[in-house]
């Protein structure tokens, strides 16, 4: 096994990190840029913990793996959703429905619907239930991720 | 009595941290120089262990040290029932327990080690069923249970594998028999299944020398933790230092000792390096613990007028492999199986059987939903008897005040309002008529009230420490933990309240450390709001208290003339006498600087009331002094020719005492109820005869998405104050799981005509109900 460079834009900011040709992305982010936003839930992609935004796509960051898939990524982490301290809509909207309780698969949740937004801001209902679908909360039962979710959406336009 | 700030929603405390990734867990924490450590667990359910070979292993690439069973052999409990080791010693009695530990430099050096390990083993038969292992006496999962310290509380039979057989006997059975004038009876199957936090297990350990350690933990007991350790080592437990993360999620399955014992053994190896380890999901739902596991028997007897005249029932739990924790679910699973209904007399026999599958531990209600199953369901089979309805047959035998429940104890009107949760369900269930069936759909509605016990210890308490700050803002520190019920917040407001400042100038400590933080028992069984708020308010009364003090001494007059109104200490009957709150808060300074007064820091701490073990004989006794009752209803739709279950409306009403925050107690309750949805209608771990489980992974296991959401949720909070709880308030967290699956089974036998007495009803058993007629 043979290190070799590897160059990703993450949040904006161009990166190289060795990188050993088995690392997946979510390996990449926590372990190589502290980006901890991210997390494990499961390892093989059935929670959406580790969503971020590829290129645009929401991603599960734990089984994007290989060179080809990884050199030059323009990667959006939860790290870089907020700017100078102020939350993104999609953030506001899930604190002011009360959709954080563990908070553990929140990241995940808002990157998902990071990426629907910027490329369908008018998506319907049931392209976001669609969207969530693929993520796993144990505590929240839903009901207030998705309000947070039709909130952001409104937030997106009107302001929080 | 109206509030400042209880009964408000606010911005939660931890909400900014969440959404901006900038909270921390247990996974995210980084320490200088780490080691990694991964586990062999056991390929068979039941083995004997003839040799374990790690010399392969220690000769691999960064690896530092291998652990076995031999080296870290002393029993613990966390609940004082010591049953279990480490690792596995010599024998292994469930697949997935560990057998031998691996330290390395990285994560992928120690999994390529463990694999170079080998294991002879002598394999033995496999019991899963806790029935089936009741019954042997030939086949021991724990020989030596004789032998196992353990609390009086418990009551094994050693020489089988029975670790703790509860007895309730109320009144005489025999006479209620003869006064009854219908009876029925039902075998009821209430399976393994798993919390599924969706943060995995995770440690890490550091040693300085041989007496002194400090551990970062995924638990909701930490204190517990430190005795345990302090204990396994024989060192003081004040050397022993366990700190807390941002939790992500617990539900009972991070209160039980889980890793941590393992991953301390093995950096005992490494003294002053960081052993690091998280669990993979599989290890998770294989070898940490599991939840429910019952399989029983139930029956009961009315007049023809309803009045209920005996209630008799017969567990048995799957243990798994550890009876610790189990234990104290047998005994809340015996005596709250009855139900919150006046019965006088009643007999349950509650067992806690050793079986070859992961230990049993706490889970969300522990106890509660299996033994409501139990009562709820024969209670809709006597209605339909009786031919009454089944909210008039509850509503005729429910627990009010003057009756007594079935642990002996005299319910008072404080202790809530079952008729008015159920009314509040009625209302809203029944508003519309229930769709008639169609060519596709049957439909239909049922209940179920609901009880819950503080199952606690006898210590069980919470302690508050306060100070001002210098501008007057405060620092509250608890030890109740948040793994996202929002404990934190809830002790926010309760402490604005009581000091009268606003929540926003208020600050809970947020990480919790067993040598910073005050002693906190474990936050289990829905007790924190109740014992941390009632050890706020009184914390925050000698805060007080103090400022009035200090002021007394600046404006000569009597503390008793003084008032306070968060913002000044001034006098009652001239109120522009008065000293700004953080001109007090470390002592008055005056003139030149001179200094009088006290500084305000306080502490204080709070217990259940009532609690003592139940009687070995009779099970009764007193569990605490404070319940929370409830009723549930479901709309349920079934599909013809799929199986398919979909909830339409599900009402909850349960008596809190006093809401806290409207939006995070309908949080606790919208997303309880959905968790006892799923296991009603789609969790449940799946067990081969070799005692393997096959679908742990949440690939198979189904936990539900937003697909699975109830098309509607109703909430209602009823507020008969709590006498003794902070405000009012009383606990909320784990009963809105309690009597789901029984109002789920009850309205799905309205809909089919069918009685099902076990969950999960997925859809194949709905279909092989409707048989021939779908």
């Amino acid at each position: 096994m043979t290190a070799e460079i590897l160059s990703l834009t993450v949040n904006g900011t161009k990166v190289q990190v060795l990188y050993d040709g088995v690392e997946n992305l979510l390996e990449i982010l926590r372990d190589k840029l502290d980006l901890t936003g991210a997390k494990e839930g499961c390892g093989y992609g059935a929670c959406g913990s580790c969503t971020v935004v590829v290129n645009g796509k929401a991603e599960l960051a734990c089984v994007v793996k290989g060179r080809a898939r990884l050199e030059g990524a323009d990667v959006l982490t939860i790290e870089g959703v907020a700017q100078n301290g102020v939350l993104h809509p999609i953030q506001r909207a899930f604190v002011d429905a009360g959709a954080v309780q563990c908070g553990f698969c929140t990241p995940g949740f808002v990157l998902r619907l990071h990426a629907l937004y910027a490329a369908k801001p008018d998506a319907t209902d049931d392209e976001i239930r669609a969207a969530l679908q693929k993520h796993l909360c144990r505590c929240t039962g839903y009901e207030t991720i998705w309000e947070a979710a039709l909130l952001a959406k409104r937030y997106l336009v009107e302001g929080p | 009595m109206p509030f400042q700030y209880i009964g408000r929603s606010y911005e939660r405390n931890d909400a900014f941290a969440k959404v901006t990734g900038e909270a921390k867990f247990l996974a995210d924490l980084e320490f200088p120089r780490t080691l990694h450590l991964q586990v062999l667990r056991a390929e068979h359910a039941h083995a004997r262990i003839l040799s374990i070979d790690t010399s392969e292993a220690l000769a691999c690439e960064g690896v530092r040290a291998v652990l076995t069973g031999r080296q870290c052999d002393t029993l613990y409990g966390a609940c004082l029932f010591k049953d279990v080791t480490a690792l596995a010693v010599d024998r292994v009695r469930q697949a997935g327990e560990g057998v031998a530990a691996v330290i390395a430099d990285s994560i992928r050096q120690a999994k390529a080690a463990v694999t170079k390990i080998k294991v002879v083993y002598e394999v033995l038969p496999v019991l899963v069923d806790p029935k089936v292992a009741a019954e042997d006496t030939t086949n021991l999962i724990h020989p030596d249970l004789g032998s196992y310290f353990h609390l009086p509380g418990y009551l094994p039979e050693p020489g089988s594998n029975i670790n703790h057989h509860y007895k309730l006997r109320k009144g005489d059975l025999a006479k209620g028999k003869a006064e009854a004038e219908v009876v029925v009876e039902a075998a009821f199957d209430f399976p393994l299944s798993a919390h599924s936090a969706l943060e995995p297990h995770g440690c890490v350990a550091r040693w300085e020398g041989t007496d002194r350690v400090e551990i970062w933990a995924t638990t909701q007991a930490p204190f517990v933790l430190q005795e345990v350790i302090g204990g396994i080592y024989g060192i003081p437990h004040a050397n022993v230092r366990v700190h807390v993360a941002y939790l992500g999620g617990g539900f009972g399955g991070k209160s039980d000792v889980t890793v941590e014992p393992m991953v301390v053994a093995a950096a005992r190896l490494v003294p002053g390096r960081y052993v690091r380890f998280v669990c993979s999901r599989k290890e998770v739902m294989t070898s940490t613990c599991l939840g429910r596991g019952m399989t029983g028997w139930g029956r009961m007897g009315a007049r023809k007028d309803g009045t209920f005249t005996f209630f008799e029932a017969k567990m048995w739990f799957a243990s798994g492999s550890s009876a610790d924790t189990e234990a104290n679910v047998v005994t809340v699973a015996g005596h709250n199986s009855v139900g919150p209904y006046a019965i006088d007399h009643a007999w349950v026999d509650a067992m806690g059987v050793y079986t070859n599958t992961p230990p049993t531990g706490a889970y969300r209600g522990y106890g509660h939903p299996e033994g409501c199953l139990v009562s709820e369901r024969l209670i809709d089979l006597l209605a339909r008897k009786l031919e009454m309805s089944p909210l008039d047959l509850r509503r005729k035998n429910f627990l009010s005040e003057g009756k007594t429940n079935s642990l002996g104890e005299t319910i008072r009107a404080y202790n809530g309002n079952l008729h008015e949760c159920l009314a509040k369900v009625e209302a809203d269930l029944y508003a519309t008529p229930l769709p008639p069936n169609d060519d596709v759909y049957l439909y239909g509605r049922g209940v179920a009230a609901m009880m819950k016990s503080p199952k606690g210890a006898a210590h069980a308490g919470s302690s508050c420490h306060m100070k001002f700050c210098h501008d007057g803002s405060v620092l509250v520190n608890l030890s109740g933990i948040d793994m996202g019920q929002g404990a934190q917040q809830a002790m926010r407001q309760i402490a604005a309240e009581a000091l009268k400042i606003p929540p926003e100038r208020i600050s809970v400590y947020r990480e919790v450390d067993t040598q910073h933080s005050p002693w906190e028992w474990q936050t289990v069984a829905s007790m924190f709001t109740y014992r941390g708020g009632n050890a706020v308010v009184k914390t925050a009364e000698r805060l007080v208290a103090t400022l009035k003090d200090n002021a007394a001494q600046v404006l000569k007059v009597s503390v008793d003339s003084l008032d306070y109104d968060g913002a000044f200490v001034f006098h009652k009957t001239d109120p522009d006498l008065k000293v700004a709150v953080p001109a007090l808060v470390r002592g008055y300074m005056g003139e030149h600087g001179l200094t009088v007064g006290t500084v305000a820091e306080a502490t204080a701490a709070d217990r259940l009331p009532y609690y003592m073990e139940p009687h070995p004989e009779t099970g009764m006794g007193h569990a605490g002094g404070t319940w929370t009752y409830g009723a549930q209803g479901a709309e349920v739709r079934v599909h013809r020719t799929t199986g398919r279950v979909d909830i339409l409306h599900f009402v909850s009403a349960l008596d809190v005492g006093q809401v806290i925050s409207p939006q995070m107690i309908r949080g606790q309750i919208v997303g309880g109820v959905f968790m006892g949805i799923g296991q009603s209608i789609t969790e449940k771990i799946e067990i081969g005869p070799d005692g393997k489980i096959t679908n742990a992974m949440w690939n198979r296991y189904r936990v539900p998405r937003l697909s699975d959401m109830p098309a509607k949720q109703t909430v209602h909070c009823v507020e008969t104050p709590e006498i003794r709880g902070p405000f009012g308030a009383r606990c909320v967290a784990e009963h809105p799981m309690v009597a789901v699956s029984a109002t789920v089974l009850n309205a799905l036998r309205d809909a089919t005509g069918h009685d099902f007495n076990h969950v999960p009803v997925r859809p194949d058993d709905v279909l092989a109900a409707l048989g021939g007629d779908r």
